[in-house]
This record gives C-alpha cells, structure tokens and sequence, in this order.
C-alpha cells in the first residue's frame, strides 16, 4: 500500500464528504430512523421450527417469511416490516401499534387457508358486504374487510392441498396466480369446479377467517393447475400467492418474545443515551487533549469530523430502509467513539517514538501516518469480521449493536485517511517545528 | 516518556499465576453458583405501570390475579421513584398478558397507560443462546484464520486463547456478583471478542517488526522490549475504549447499562491479557523453534557469564 501525500485533496474530499453528510442527517429527528425501542411500537420476535416429520430448509424457511410478510402488510401499519435473523427466526416491528393483543393472535396461528363455494355462504349480509368489498378492491380500493362468522360458511377445502403457488403473466400479459394441487386436492377441486362452472360462480378463498378473494369459474379444472386470472398489479398477485401458499405453513411458527414499548419510555431512553455518548466523547477529548496537546486538538477535530460522516451513512441508509436507530445501535455508536480515537492514538504514538529516533519532523509524520494506519487497518479487520459474523448469525439486540459498529470502524478509517493522517503530515511540515512543545512532540532531527 | 522499561516478561509467571487463579475462580463461581437469568432467559411478562402512586403493591398484585395471571404469589411487583411499578410474572402468552395488562391498569383506576410490555416466550433464551453460540464459533474461526493470515498461526492460537479467558472472567465476574445476565450481556460479550483483540493486534504488529531479522536478543527479551516500545500506546488505546463504556455505564438507562458492565469488565481484561497472557505465551511458544532456541542460548550463556 502506497502513500501519497496529497493532503489538499483528502482534505477537499472530507470537506465533501462531511457536507454530504451534514446534509443527509440534519435534521436528525426526521433523516435517521429511530427503532421501535425508541418510538414506541410493538416488536415480536417469530422462530418457526420443523412440522414433525420435515426439515427445515432454506426453501421453507423463505416460504414462512412470505406469508409473514402478507399477514403484516395485512394490519396496515405503515413502516411495519419483517426481519431475518439468524438461521430461522423472524424480527417483525410494527411502529406506533400499542394494542398488542390482535396483532399477536394473528401472527402466532397457523393459518388456515379454506375454499368455500360463495353459494352455500349462509349469511346474506356478509356476502353483499364481502361482494361490495371485492368489488372496490378489484377497482383498486383497499379497504379492510369482515371476518366472516364462525360457521357462516362451509369449505368444501383446506389450503393443505396446495403444493405452489406463484405469480405469473397469462396470455394477455397480466399478472395471474398459478396454483397447482395434489392428488386428493386436484380431484376435490375437479368435482367442484365442473359443478360451478356451468354458472360460473364464485369460489371464496377465505384465510384466518377473512376473505381474500372471490374469482368466479371458467371452466372446470380437472388436474389441479389452476390459473387465477384478473386485473391484478404484480403485488396484489404475489399478495394472493402469498395467501394460497399460506394455507400450508411450512413450519410451526412461534412467538418468541413480545415488546411493546410506550413512546415515552423510548424518549427518555433516547435521551439517556445522548447524555452518555457526549460525556464519553467530552472525556475521551480532555484526555487527548491533556496528553497529547495540540496533536489531541486535531484527535478532536476528527472525531468530530468521524461523527458527522457516521451520522451521514446512518442517514443514508435510513432513507435505503436499511437502518433504524435502536438502543443497542446507541452502544455501538458509543463504542465506535473509542475506535477512532484509537487510530488517532496509534499515528502520534508512532510520530513521537519516530522523532525520537532523530527524524526530522515532516520524514517521521510521513512514515508514522502509513505504519499507524497499517496496524489501524488489522486490529480494525479483527473487530470488523468478529461484527459481520454477529451480524450475519445472531438473534436479538446484537445485532443492532453489531451494525452500527461495522459502519464505525469503516467510518473511522476513512476519517483516519482522509483527516488525521494528512493534518499530522501538513503540521509536520511546519507548524510543528516552531512550536514543538505545543503539539507535544521533541523539537525533531536534522536529518532526513 | 514514549518509551517505558518495565520487564513485563520477566513477571510472566506472576501474570500466568494471576490469570489461572482468575480463570479457575469464575469456573468454580459458574459450576457452583451459576449465572442468575432474567425474564429474557426463563420466559415471562415484564410491565410497567405508570401513575400508579396511590396504588398499593397489594392492590396490583390482587389485580393481577383478578385479570388471570398465573402464579401471582411469585411475581415480583417492584415500585419506582417516580410512582410507577415495574411487574414481573410467568405469564409467557404474550396475547394474554397484553389483555392482562389492559385490564390491570382499567381495575386499579389508572390513567391511560403507555404501554410498555414485553412477553419472553420460555423458548426465546435457547434461542438467542444457540444463535450466539454459532455466532462466537463462526467468528472466532474467522479470526484465527485472519490473523493466521496476515500474521501466523501462532499468533492466532495465543491471541484467541486469551479472548476466551476474558470471556469466562467476565462470565464469572456475572456468576459472582449474581448480576442478572440478558440478550443484551450475551451480545457484550461476544462483542469483546474482536474488539478486545485491538490492543493485541497492536502489539503482535510491533514483536512482528521487531522479529525480522533478530539476532541482537532472545525472543522473549525481543517481545518485552516490542511491549514496552508500544507500553504508551496500549495503555491509551485501552483507556479510551473504557472511557465511553463507563460513560454508558453511569449515565445510561437499563438496557444500555446492561451492555456497558459486561463490555467495561471485559475490556480490562482483555488489556491485561495481551500483555499478561497472549504475549508471553506467544514468545514461550517461538522459543521452541530451533532459530530462536539457539538465539536463547547464547544470550542466557551471555548473562550467566
């Protein structure tokens, strides 16, 4: 690795950089996220482990966390979103909600998929209203509709049935749903779709005891591979896939662990963790300045300049829905305030033993700044694979903690590079010299 | 100043004392006292009740019972200073404690909540524990390949056998203290894990550029002369990241201090065991190879002359 000491132009591109920055956080309250333990909302943590008699693979697994992904779209929460983590558990955040209890239910059942002849609903209400509902729907309306009443209808199916379900064009180029069944499935749905299709009447896909769709019957459909077709947009198709496949929940799913956390309680947490970050970064810099003197002033500077570009990514990647500020982040962001000190650490350090060995000032910055930075660049890998593997394998708080973490160290090498090392090389090559004692190092050789 | 002269390897005996003792302490504290778990680790439901002045423990706890939950006689209803009750108990549905919880705050008469509850299913604390085991396996295989890498494997065997001795010190400083261990330790600890390798890698870069080329000294003197060239920079490296994770620790809430105990014990420990364990181990090991042997002759034939 080559140094080249092209200190205006690092020092341009930071002074870029840190606009750029200052411009994708500020204000923080609206750029950066906050997570849920910080906003107040309800947060569920969902592990879905083997039927007896199956595995869990890779190919379930993404199965479960579709329909999820369908039952929460389905409380309407905006923002709401569901999480992988770790080898088979889900995180699934819905900002704001505090009334739990009906969103749990719905997310710890099983899921029942049935299929009922529209005909032999006996509940005439409901079926005007489900029939205004899929109406509006269909003209691209979404409105919430009734669960039915327990034994208003009748499936004459279960979902169980349903081996694939996907989304795909029909000949006109629209979105469909294909289905296919199995045996038992395909000669059910034989019998009773030769039986509809003389009227063409509705079939009613019915899950967790809300309607979802009511398509009528072309033709009757003997082997099973069934086409939906319909003025659907691509998501309501994968919507609708998304529901057929759920009939068969692939594994049994369970609730692991529930927060709901109040927004007042999350403020104050906030708050406490903003006190402990600045009394951290107050202390971290009387001690460099205190020990290092002028050379601590610029230690200052940077971390200043490490806090602007941090906040900046996390703005960036708020905005990417790639982040959200949780207490554990907090930890991280605080931690990190001791990474790049550190790198700040190991340059003087090597500078002042550098000069001692009789270099002149401007010949020992140039070759402590690329020795620091080297030694910075392992012991920030070590910590940065140890992160990625928390962040990639772990469930839970860590993760948060692990992430924010990541972005730090990448963060602290580029304020290293681009901030620290060419400010100690710039002094160097004078202001150093004249005022020795004030940066803190031997006056420097005349060599070199 | 920037260079100290202590002889660190000369007391590595001491320092092997010390550390076995610790090490053998916190396994006999983790065998026979165990760690103490909390909510997150056994199941249950955790709330808060807010407002609450004029409402006596006795009144939650008959409330509790009135609302459906189990094994009231054992929850443990703790009030704050701000007049609010923080309420343990088993409940582990978490439909059910959240309708519990409704319907708590309407009988006691309080004003309208914020909700805060959290529900741990029994199955939760083997969960994140499997995750975290996999995690520290992944990421210390990870990191002896790395340094093995970049460095050599000997490094990496030493480095990584004084990171587990941090991790069972704080382990066993939890055991000892009875401190209540959550997700939020277990992310802690397994954080140390690289970031407590920093001051290691500091100094096995230093014995790294001192060993090229040794022929002036012993490899042992070598690495106490390595240790005490970057003495200042250990020391200040190890201050700094204690320095916020104390800030965190006094000035933080529940959960962050949860975070900042576990990382600030750790930290310590993992500074005392670059020099006390990782190094000398490290140039014990070297001086089994036939160069350095020969090396170690002639300077101890020197020094007995």
């Amino acid at each position: 690795m080559k140094f080249k000491p092209t200190n205006t132009l690092a020092l341009v591109a930071l002074a870029a950089l840190l606009a750029l920055s200052a411009w994708q956080f500020w204000p923080i309250e609206e750029k950066i996220t906050q997570g849920l333990d910080i906003k107040g909302g309800l947060s569920v943590t969902l592990t879905a482990e083997p039927l007896s008699g199956s595995e869990l693979t890779e190919d379930t697994i993404a199965r479960v966390e579709t329909i999820l992904v369908e039952r929460v779209n389905g409380f309407g929460v905006s923002e709401a979103s569901v999480q992988r983590q770790g080898q088979n558990a889900f995180l699934i955040q819905l900002p704001g909600v505090q009334n739990a209890e009906d969103a749990l239910k719905l997310l710890g059942e099983p899921g029942k998929l049935e299929f009922v002849d529209l005909a032999s609903v006996t509940d005439t209400a409901t079926i005007d209203l489900i029939g205004q509902q899929l109406d509006a729907e269909q003209s691209g309306e979404t409105t919430s509709l009734p669960k039915l009443d327990e034994g208003s209808y009748e499936a004459f199916m279960t979902g169980e049935v349903i081996t694939d379900a996907r989304v795909v064009t029909d000949e006109r180029g629209n979105p469909a749903v294909s289905v296919e069944m199995d045996q038992q499935g395909s000669q059910v749905w034989g019998e009773v779709t030769s039986r509809l299709a003389a009227t063409q009447s509705q079939v009613m896909i019915v899950l967790d005891g809300y309607a979802k769709s009511a398509p009528a019957v072309q033709t009757a459909i003997l082997d099973g591979n069934t086409l939906i077709t319909g003025s659907f947009t691509v998501d309501e198709a994968k919507g609708l896939a998304a529901v057929l496949q759920s009939g068969a929940m692939p594994a049994q799913v369970g609730i692991d662990e529930a927060r709901v956390v109040g927004p007042t309680l999350g403020k104050e947490s906030l708050n406490q963790g903003l006190i402990a970050g600045l009394v951290g970064v107050a202390l971290v810099a009387l001690f460099m300045i205190a020990y290092y003197r002028g050379l601590g002033l610029v230690s200052v500077v940077s971390l200043l300049a490490y806090g602007v570009l941090m906040m900046g990514t996390l703005g960036i990647l708020s905005r990417m829905n790639a982040f959200a500020l949780t207490l554990p982040g907090i930890a991280g962001l605080i931690l990190g305030i001791g990474v790049a000190a550190d790198t700040s650490i190991l340059i003087f350090e090597r500078l002042k033993e550098e000069i001692e060995t009789g270099k002149t000032h401007r010949s020992a910055a140039k070759s402590a700044v690329r020795h620091a930075i080297m030694t910075s660049i392992d012991a920030d890998v070590v910590t940065l694979v140890s992160a990625v593997a928390l962040y990639a394998l772990a469930i839970g708080p860590v993760r948060g903690f692990a992430f924010t973490l990541i972005i730090g160290i990448v963060v602290d090498l580029i304020a290293a590079l681009l901030f620290t090392g060419p400010v100690t090389r710039m002094l160097a090559e004078g202001t150093m010299s004249k005022a020795p004692a004030f940066w803190g190092v031997k006056g420097g050789g005349t060599r070199g | 100043m920037a260079k100290t002269r202590f002889d660190f390897m000369g007391k590595r005996k001491y320092f092997f004392a010390l550390s076995g003792a610790l090490v053998a302490l916190s396994i006999v504290a983790l065998l026979f006292k165990g760690l103490t778990f909390g909510v997150d680790f056994e199941g249950g439901t955790s709330m808060m009740l807010t407002g609450a002045n004029d409402v006596t423990t006795e009144q939650v706890r008959t409330a509790l019972e009135e609302a459906g939950v189990p094994d009231t006689a054992n929850a443990t209803i703790q009030p704050t200073d701000d007049g609010s009750y923080i309420v343990r108990t088993a409940e582990s549905d978490t439909a059910k404690a959240q309708a519990a919880f409704a319907q708590v705050a309407e009988s006691l008469g309080l004003p309208d909540q914020d909700a805060n509850v959290t529900t741990i299913g029994p199955g939760w604390g083997k969960n994140v524990t499997d995750a975290s085991l996999l995690a520290l396996v992944v990421s210390l295989a990870a990191i002896l390949v790395y340094i093995s890498i970049r460095f050599e494997y000997k490094m990496s065997f030493t480095a990584v056998l004084a990171l587990l001795h941090d991790m069972v010190i704080v382990l066993g400083v939890y055991a000892i203290s009875g401190r209540e261990v959550t997700p939020n330790t277990i992310a802690a600890v397994l954080t140390i894990l690289g970031y407590s390798l920093y001051d290691t890698i500091v100094v096995f870069h230093r014995i790294r550029e001192n060993a090229a080329g040794l022929t002036k000294m012993s490899f042992m003197d070598m690495t106490n002369e390595s240790i005490n060239q970057v003495a200042m920079r250990w020391l200040n490296t190890g201050l700094i990241q204690v320095i916020p994770v104390l800030a965190l620790l006094f000035f933080g809430g529940e959960t962050l201090q949860d975070f900042a105990f576990a990382m600030a014990i750790g930290l310590i420990a993992a500074a005392y065991s670059t020099v006390g364990l990782a190094s000398p181990l490290y140039a014990l090991w070297k001086e089994r190879e036939p160069k350095f042997q020969a090396l170690k002759r002639k300077y101890e034939a020197q020094a007995s002359k």
